[in-house]
């Protein structure tokens, strides 16, 4: 079976792979926080979210898997870099030590899940729908997470809201490529596969997160206004800090040469 | 600031505490005990509470049921209960029989 590529995908494949590439990356973003979190209890509170995301990565690819015969290294091990959808967002190396980037990649992401979720449980493809609810349950807490970090973060003023700030400034532009149409936008809501064009998505979007950033004081880029970055992700271009990151997380699997890799509970396991 | 921690395993059991969590306040304390204490064990609830609101008496410092005889306490001290009508009295009388034996009394 052959590598999924943007552009030449099913509507559901191509609602599938974004869905998958989104909370992958993200999840191997968050983890290099392990052991550098500002406490314990932040340390483990993040990497309890990365697992959750790296769990809904999972149930999104086993679709790939199990409905377009897709094989794990197609997807993730052996896939070209430039075929992953992934928002640019997820991807964007985190300014060393900068607590308030993740925070704030944290918010404006899980906010843009909730609506996508919501526009995805009424899926004409019924296995997206029933998964949806699982991962519902769990990024209730993610947005908790980040906004209690927000709001304490920009209560005091000082340089933790400059960072706020400063992320702010630098991620809102990556934030609306979540919302940047594959090639067969048109398709996928035609189908029923989402039952909201990401327009309407990022509408909602806007009306929620702006608001709230506002509110904590925190100047929010004019979306009309914004310089767009180049790389939207969803036709498979990406930043500069994508590379790296793709070569790390699948260094381990090219170093050992594996011919079938282990998963949990499996019998390579 | 340090949050102690109480654990529910289910609904009508007691709270128990398992722990701390360090939090600046009581709402962060509670979103980092959920993963901290509520991932792996099974949970109904959690209550947090600030360290130094909880009172504290040591042995050190007073004679837990005093010091002199008080078996009159025992539920066994009356003569010819059949403690299997009462699920309490024979809890009672055992709790009291173990109390005894640390104590070295018996």
């Amino acid at each position: 079976m052959a590598q999924p590529a943007p552009g030449d995908l099913s509507p559901v494949e191509a609602q599938l792979l974004r869905l998958a590439d989104d909370e992958y990356v993200l999840a191997e973003r968050y983890t290099e926080w392990q052991i550098f979190a500002p406490t314990p209890e932040a340390d483990l509170a993040l990497a309890n979210i990365a697992q959750d995301e790296f769990g809904h990565a999972r149930l999104w690819y086993d679709l790939l898997q199990d409905e377009f015969g897709y094989e794990e290294p197609d997807l993730l091990w052996e896939r070209d870099p430039g075929n992953f959808v992934h928002s640019p967002l997820v991807e964007l190396e985190t300014p060393d030590g900068d607590w308030a980037d993740t925070v704030v990649r944290s918010y404006l992401y899980d906010v843009a899940e909730r609506l996508r979720l919501d526009a995805l449980a009424d899926s004409s493809f019924d296995p997206i729908a029933d998964r949806v609810r699982k991962v519902q349950s769990e990024e209730g807490y993610h947005r908790e997470h980040a906004q209690s970090w927000l709001d304490r973060l920009t209560g005091g003023g000082g340089d933790a809201h400059r960072r706020v700030q400063s992320a702010v400034d630098r991620l809102f532009p990556y934030a609306l490529t979540l919302f940047a149409p594959t090639a067969n936008e048109d398709e996928i809501v035609a189908a029923g596969v989402r039952t909201r064009a990401l327009a309407d998505v990022r509408a909602d979007w806007l009306d929620e997160v702006v608001p709230y950033l506002e509110s904590l004081d925190v100047v929010v880029p004019d979306p009309s206004a914004v310089s767009h970055p180049d790389e939207v992700g969803r036709d498979g271009s990406h930043t500069g800090d994508w590379a790296a990151l793709h070569e790390e997380f699948t260094a381990t699997y090219h170093e050992l040469g594996f011919d079938d890799p282990a998963t949990l509970r499996s019998e390579n396991a | 600031m340090i949050w102690e921690v109480f654990r529910q395993e289910e609904a009508g059991d007691r709270h128990t505490h398992c722990g701390n969590v360090h939090a600046p306040d009581r709402e962060m304390a509670l979103l980092f005990a959920q993963i901290q204490h509520g991932r792996r064990m099974q949970t109904n609830s959690l209550w947090v509470a600030p360290s130094d609101e909880i009172g504290e008496v040591d042995a050190d410092e007073t004679e837990f049921g005093g010091t002199t005889d008080k078996s009159y306490r025992w539920a066994i001290t009356y003569n010819e209960i059949d403690a299997s009508f009462a699920e309490e009295v024979a809890e009672s009388e055992a709790e009291q029989e173990e109390a005894a034996e640390k104590r070295g009394d018996v």
